[in-house]
């Protein structure tokens, strides 16, 4: 070989392993981690301004409270809404790239394990322990744990107590003659009465099962709780328990109603269900409590005055009324901020009785209670008062919750593949529930 | 030869070419390599390159019951759509080359698909679809005839966004076809004519084998934006009902950025390419051998 030749090797070799070796350098450069949180300063908030990236339908909870955060503390907010299902990406990104754009994430609780273990949120742990006006004691115990721990540390507070009640069309009961659903097998019948009689004109129900876990998995999730089912045991961080009777009995009671409901549970999200809902086009839905506060607006609503709330239904051997814990959100520090400790007090500001209690009361905040005091307040009351005794019984009682794990986002993707494989009518639901009990044990060992 | 000479007769080419090799290795050479070694690591979106799994990934993507289905249907897709772009686009060239008009306001019109973002074409066609309050059920209600629901199959579904993709791109082949058919020299017709062709004769034998190249070079860039759709996926069907529509492009984003799972959306990505390769070479080899043909 020439010298030329070897001197081409060489170059050619050392560019390759440079190349290689690069990847995972430019990924740690890449990380933005800032100081570590310091859990007992006492930062000046003065001139601060902290960005925040919101989930879309919340956001304007933040503006509520932007004037009384800048008047107690001079500091101002910043915030970026994007959709729910965007958050966890967002937030990673956020941090993975190194951009630290925001200084606190609002995140969907089923994600907390997964932001936790990529570094992407603060141990709040200390800072908690180390604040005792934050109230532990105060935050609703039904989703406290399960909003904030992973780990057996916390990560976040809690901002936004969401559960499923069910809306039903009182015109188009007395039409038909028929009572709110007490049981699952209720809902089956009144849903194939009312689609039957109208011929099409409108229907029984109104079933979301577009194949995204806050969308089909919300539809399944209340039924899972209504026969008093689980996702995992040991409170959802354990053994998936989906081949459960109870969840088998729940897929089948999802899959047995779909043919009753208005055309195309697939295709049906957010954007269908609820404008379809509030046309008088489907006489049950079972969706997020703020959701009153549409169905009243003469704006948006063709039902108003003709609509009612009750609890999700119970089915089987259950026969208390449970709901689960669709959705929901708490508050973090991103590892990324560079003012971590403006990030922190703002949070426990943010999530204070008097702060929930401020945006409970205003119809576009979109919020719901996450702390007994303001649960039980006569100021949510007023705001509430055709839903308060159904959000209340939710709430206080013991809900269904997701799963947090690391995973959770996998699982549950799986788990409406599945379910959406089934409402195709190409598996049982048995079948369905099998298959995912299979892939989150599998999903679950690689942890 | 002096050092004096020697220096800048290989130094300064090599300057002036070095800020093109520097881009090729930052935009090209870097994304790849790094794709591979995701592929061949457990990556999450927060933590990439976490450790060696060797083959796992590609194991677990091939194992998948959604990607390796998605695999099948956008070669489907791309094969189907292309080739329907194509025979339509090549079509209405013909015929405004037929009438001698210049495309005008009708090309300026059978362009606007082709011009409006893809998103938009995807709301437009689901509020059209819609089983409900949509725009095409409520015209047929209006003259008392049965609603469709084309999304709510998995069949439909799959052909509806053939549609959707086929209305949007038609005009891009329409475009080129057109352009094609200007280069094709009168002499050559005129010449058929005297020896008696007709005109399905002229064209079969004239006029497509003229135009052949270049139709063929369209079908491989219509083979290449078939298999890479996603934004009408995401938008009409979200790769539903069940995986009736999941094609690889949206599989592997659901992979990376819903189930954060980027090993696995990086393996999948790796066979994806390969997928896409082997389908685009086959047109490509035919492409070659007609020019071979032609020299």
């Amino acid at each position: 070989m020439s010298p030329l030749s070897r001197r081409q090797l060489l170059r050619a070799t050392t560019g390759a392993a440079a190349l290689t070796a690069a990847g995972p350098l430019l990924t740690a450069c890449g990380t933005a981690q800032g100081d570590a949180l310091d859990p007992t300063a006492k930062p000046d908030l003065d001139g601060v301004t902290l960005k925040i990236l919101a989930n879309q339908p919340n956001a304007l909870s933040f503006h509520y409270l932007a004037g009384p955060f800048e008047e107690a503390t001079g500091a101002k907010l910043k915030v970026t809404p994007v959709p729910y299902d965007k958050l966890t990406s967002k937030a990673t990104l956020d941090v993975q790239s190194g951009a630290g754009q925001f200084d606190v994430f609002m995140y969907w609780y089923a994600a907390v394990g997964t932001l936790a273990q990529g570094g992407v949120i603060e141990d709040l742990t200390a800072y908690i322990r180390a604040h005792k006006d934050i109230e532990e004691s105060d935050f609703l115990p039904s989703l406290y744990d399960t909003y904030t721990r992973w780990d057996g540390k916390r990560w976040g507070l809690p901002y936004d107590g969401d559960t499923h009640i069910l809306f039903y069309n009182t015109e188009l009961f007395e039409r038909h003659k028929v009572e709110p659903p007490k049981t699952w097998d209720d809902y089956q019948h009144i849903a194939e009465k009312i689609t039957k009689d109208a011929k099409g004109k409108y229907y029984g129900t109104i079933i979301e099962a577009q194949q995204v876990p806050v969308i089909l998995g919300c539809d399944f999730a209340n039924r899972l709780a209504g026969y008093g089912g689980t996702f995992l045991d040991q409170g959802g961080s354990g053994t998936p328990t989906l081949t459960s009777p109870e969840a088998i009995a729940a897929a089948q009671a999802l899959f047995d109603a779909a043919p009753h409901a208005l055309p195309s549970p697939l295709q049906i999200g957010f954007d269908q269900a609820t404008p379809a809902f509030l046309d008088g086009k489907g006489a049950m839905l079972d969706f997020w409590t703020d959701f009153a506060k549409r169905a009243e607006d003469p704006k948006q609503s063709k039902v108003v005055g003709k609509w009612g709330v009750t609890t999700l239904p119970v089915g089987g051997d259950n026969t208390k009324p449970r709901t689960s814990l669709d959705a929901g959100f708490g508050l973090a520090v991103s590892t990324a901020s560079k003012q971590k400790e403006a990030a922190a007090a703002f949070i426990k500001w943010a999530t204070a009785a008097q702060q929930n209690l401020l945006v409970l009361g205003k119809p576009d905040a979109g919020a719901d209670p996450i702390r007994t005091s303001t649960l039980n307040a006569d100021a949510f009351k007023k705001a509430s008062p055709d839903s308060y005794d159904v959000v209340r019984t939710g709430l206080a009682g013991d809900p269904l919750p997701w799963p947090t794990v690391p995973k959770s986002p996998q699982l549950l993707q799986g788990l409406v593949d599945e379910l959406a494989l089934g409402l195709q009518g190409k598996q049982s639901a048995k079948k369905a529930l099998e298959n995912t009990q299979r892939a989150w044990l599998t999903t679950l060992k690689k942890t | 030869m002096s050092r004096a000479s020697h220096v800048p007769r290989f130094r300064v080419p090599r300057a002036l070419a070095a800020p093109s090799v520097v881009f090729l290795l930052v935009f090209a050479a870097y994304p790849l390599v790094y794709l591979i070694g995701l592929a061949f690591t457990s990556s999450t979106l927060a933590q990439p390159l976490r450790r060696w799994t060797g083959f796992d990934n590609f194991h677990s993507a091939l194992e998948s019951q959604s990607f390796s289905g998605s695999l099948w249907r956008s070669v489907v897709f791309a094969v189907a759509a292309a080739c329907v772009q194509l025979v339509l686009g090549t079509a209405l060239a013909l015929l405004l080359r037929a009438r001698a008009a210049r495309p005008g306001l009708l090309g300026t019109v059978l362009l606007l698909p082709l011009v409006t973002p893809p998103v938009m074409v995807g709301v437009a066609w689901k509020l059209l679809l819609a089983p409900v309050g949509g725009a095409l059920n409520g015209a047929l209600h209006e003259f008392g005839l049965p609603g469709v629901n084309p999304l709510g199959g998995s069949t439909g579904a799959f052909v509806t966004l053939i549609v959707i993709d086929s209305w949007q791109w038609t005009p891009f082949v329409m475009l080129l076809a057109y352009a094609a058919l200007l280069g094709v020299p009168d002499e050559l017709r005129e010449a058929a004519a005297l020896d008696g062709a007709g005109r399905v004769r002229t064209l079969r034998s004239v006029v497509l084998p003229y135009i052949e190249p270049t139709l063929l070079s369209v079908l491989t860039l219509k083979l290449v934006i078939g298999f890479k759709v996603f934004d009408i996926v995401y938008v009409v069907t979200a790769g539903g009902p069940g995986f009736s529509t999941t094609t690889s492009t949206y599989d592997i984003q659901r992979t990376a950025l819903q189930e954060f799972d980027v090993g696995s959306a990086a393996a999948a990505t790796v066979l994806f390419s390969l997928i896409i390769g082997l389908v685009v070479s086959v047109v490509a080899l035919r492409r070659k051998r007609h020019e071979e043909v032609a020299v």
